[in-house]
């Protein structure tokens, strides 16, 4: 298996696909950055001024909860570095999409190059091909996740400390909360691959999914039943609505949901890929 | 003696001239080289390289493989021929861990084709060779090595330079030509040092410098012991390389002959076509002891043994027989295995 891994590595270090996934969540960040630094600070008030950008400076930022009128600055109000990395990527399934298109494109480069021919003829014990394909997933979401989280620490403190810094231990349990939930769709998005072979099939599954677009719609047809208790276990609903603070044991209900899914997608892809013919 | 029969169909002893000059330039006549291939593989052949027993394979209930027990021994060079869709790709898939059997059982070097250390022991180019596009040679190569867990360093250069590969640079393998990724995947294949060689068709897209290249590369490697399994549609090259051949039809093995056999099988013979053949079959018996006849149909008579055809011509002629035509043949492993095809072989 570690032979796999050293060689899906240096496959990885070498995809362009990771860069240009990574730069655009990066992208995403310096934007959602900017655009709050014009909206909601005095400073970024009088750039979006001096730049003509009148349509900013005439925004009447209001508060959601009492609809009236706040003044600059207050919109960030009980924000911190981890709240902002919450809305920039993760709470609205940008990540994990961003996340699911590179392993997708990993995953199925093997079957479309035809290289999968080269690594189960000496690899004939399916499961360490799947192991091995989900440490590199878990590497890369790892590396992701703690460089887009550093970036955004970079970028808060560039535009002159936007939001206070949260504790580093509510930043170390929401990452590790949101490491398990990506491990789970990594595990659902390798089972599709596995399935279909198709990096199209396996990119659209990964949006749908990600984007809590399934859930919705099957929680809509459930909730006519009054039966919508399911959906606290999703992988969705655990990325959407994972606690950024542990204040007791069910809030580690994230973890052992992305554990049950990531053990039960990766035995289903293994018996897929052991049933199918190369 | 000139007939309307005759007059119909050309001469078939100019036929055969022309097919014993493609005879000659493709096949049989063992060479320098090939001549050690062939020691090397008598001494080799005491184990079996690769055993199937019984082995099976059903889609959808239909049979692409059926009950084959496939024997090739340690150094053999096994050329494994069949029409398209006979079953072979299906067969070597197994083989190499790609497909899983419905039935039977794999063993290679008298071990479970499912163990590690075995499989490891196998170099494989199976239908395309199997290549990262976005990747050069080199790095592709640097993945199976990785793959493999080779730690030797010079590993990849020397397969790279056995197949005329090293020279690529950065060239990406999406821009490479067909040719030129059938060898940077035998160079994949040749990766680790395996000792069983399952190419197929492996010189498909080679321009003929390469077909001779990759040729000579595989004689040097069974020289080195190496045994193959080449599966190809081009048989005068494989007839130039195989000491043992397998023919497969419909997912059954048909045969399997070593070189020596088919040999004998495609021996020369004088085909005559007569107008009574139950008068000339005697007529040969009596007067020409030192060969053998063979009654093909109502009409054709082959004889072994002859070495000059007109005075049997003469011989029929002058007692009255009519020949419609006559001529030398020498069948080559096309004309058997087109022969074993369509069942006429076995006459």
């Amino acid at each position: 298996m570690f032979n796999l891994l050293r060689m899906d590595l240096y496959r990885l270090l070498r995809s362009k696909s990771v860069y240009i996934c990574l730069a655009s969540l990066m992208a995403a960040s310096v934007l959602c950055f900017w655009m709050v630094w014009l909206v909601d600070t005095p400073e970024g008030q009088k750039a979006a001024a001096r730049i003509g950008m009148s349509g900013i400076v005439e925004i009447e930022v209001e508060d959601t909860r009492t609809g009236e009128a706040v003044e600059p600055g207050s919109m960030l109000e009980g924000y911190d570095t981890l709240l902002m990395f919450r809305d920039i990527g993760m709470d609205g399934g940008a990540y994990v999409s961003i996340f699911g298109i590179v392993i997708v494109l990993f995953f199925c480069s093997d079957y479309s190059s035809g290289f999968m021919k080269n690594i189960m003829s000496l690899h004939r014990r399916r499961w360490t091909y799947i192991a091995s394909k989900l440490t590199a997933a878990a590497i890369l979401d790892f590396c992701y996740l703690a460089i887009e989280f550093g970036f955004c620490l970079l970028l808060n403190v560039l535009f002159h400390n936007l939001v206070p810094a949260a504790p580093a231990s509510d930043v170390l349990f929401y990452l590790g909360l949101s490491f398990a939930v990506t491990m789970g769709f990594a595990a659902l998005f390798l089972l599709a691959c596995t399935f279909t072979r198709s990096a199209s099939a396996g990119i659209i599954a990964a949006l749908v999914l990600s984007t809590g677009l399934l859930v919705a719609l099957v929680s809509r047809v459930t909730g006519l039943f009054g039966l919508n208790q399911w959906v606290s276990y999703t992988l969705y609903y655990n990325q959407t609505y994972a606690p950024s603070v542990y204040s007791g044991i069910g809030d580690l209900k994230g973890f052992a949901v992305g554990a049950v899914f990531l053990a039960l997608y990766a035995v289903l892809s293994a018996v897929v890929l052991t049933r199918k013919d190369i | 003696m000139e007939t309307a029969r005759s007059k119909r169909f050309p001469p078939i002893s100019i036929r055969m001239e022309h097919r014993l000059q493609v005879t000659g330039y493709f096949c049989t006549v063992p060479k320098k080289g090939e001549r050690n291939v062939m020691e090397n593989s008598i001494k080799k052949q005491h184990t079996l390289a690769v055993e199937t027993i019984s082995l099976s394979k059903l889609y959808k209930g239909k049979a692409a493989v059926s009950h084959l027990d496939m024997k090739v021994q340690e150094g053999a060079i096994y050329g494994f021929i069949g029409r398209n869709g006979a079953g072979k790709s299906t067969t070597l898939k197994m083989l190499c861990g790609l497909a899983r059997p419905t039935e039977g059982e794999i063993r290679l070097f008298g071990k479970s084709a499912d163990d590690p250390i075995t499989a490891r022991r196998t170099g494989c180019l199976i239908e395309s060779a199997g290549l990262y596009p976005h990747m050069t040679a080199r790095q592709n190569a640097i993945m199976k090595a990785k793959c493999m867990g080779l730690a030797e360093p010079n590993a990849v250069d020397r397969v790279l330079e056995a197949t005329g590969m090293n020279n690529t640079g950065n060239k990406k393998v999406k821009l490479f030509s067909m040719g030129m990724k059938q060898r940077l995947g035998i160079a994949l294949a040749l990766l680790g040092n395996p000792d069983l060689l399952v190419l197929d068709e492996p010189i498909n897209g080679l321009d003929p410098e390469g077909v001779r290249e990759i040729r000579q590369l595989i004689q040097h490697l069974n020289e080195d012991g190496k045994t193959f399994i080449i599966s190809s549609h081009i048989l005068g090259e494989l007839s130039k390389l195989s000491t043992h051949y397998g023919i497969i039809k419909d997912g059954i093995l048909v045969e399997q002959l070593t070189r020596e056999e088919l040999e004998q099988k495609c021996a020369d013979y004088f085909q005559i076509e007569v107008n009574d053949v139950k008068r000339a079959l005697p007529l040969m018996t009596e007067n020409m002891p030192e060969v053998t006849a063979e009654v093909c149909d109502n009409a054709n008579i082959r004889v072994y043994g002859l070495k000059e055809g007109s005075g049997l011509n003469h011989l029929l002629i002058e007692n009255g027989v009519q020949v419609y035509s006559s001529g030398f043949h020498h069948m080559d492993l096309e004309d058997y295995f087109l022969a074993r095809m369509d069942g006429t072989a076995e006459k």
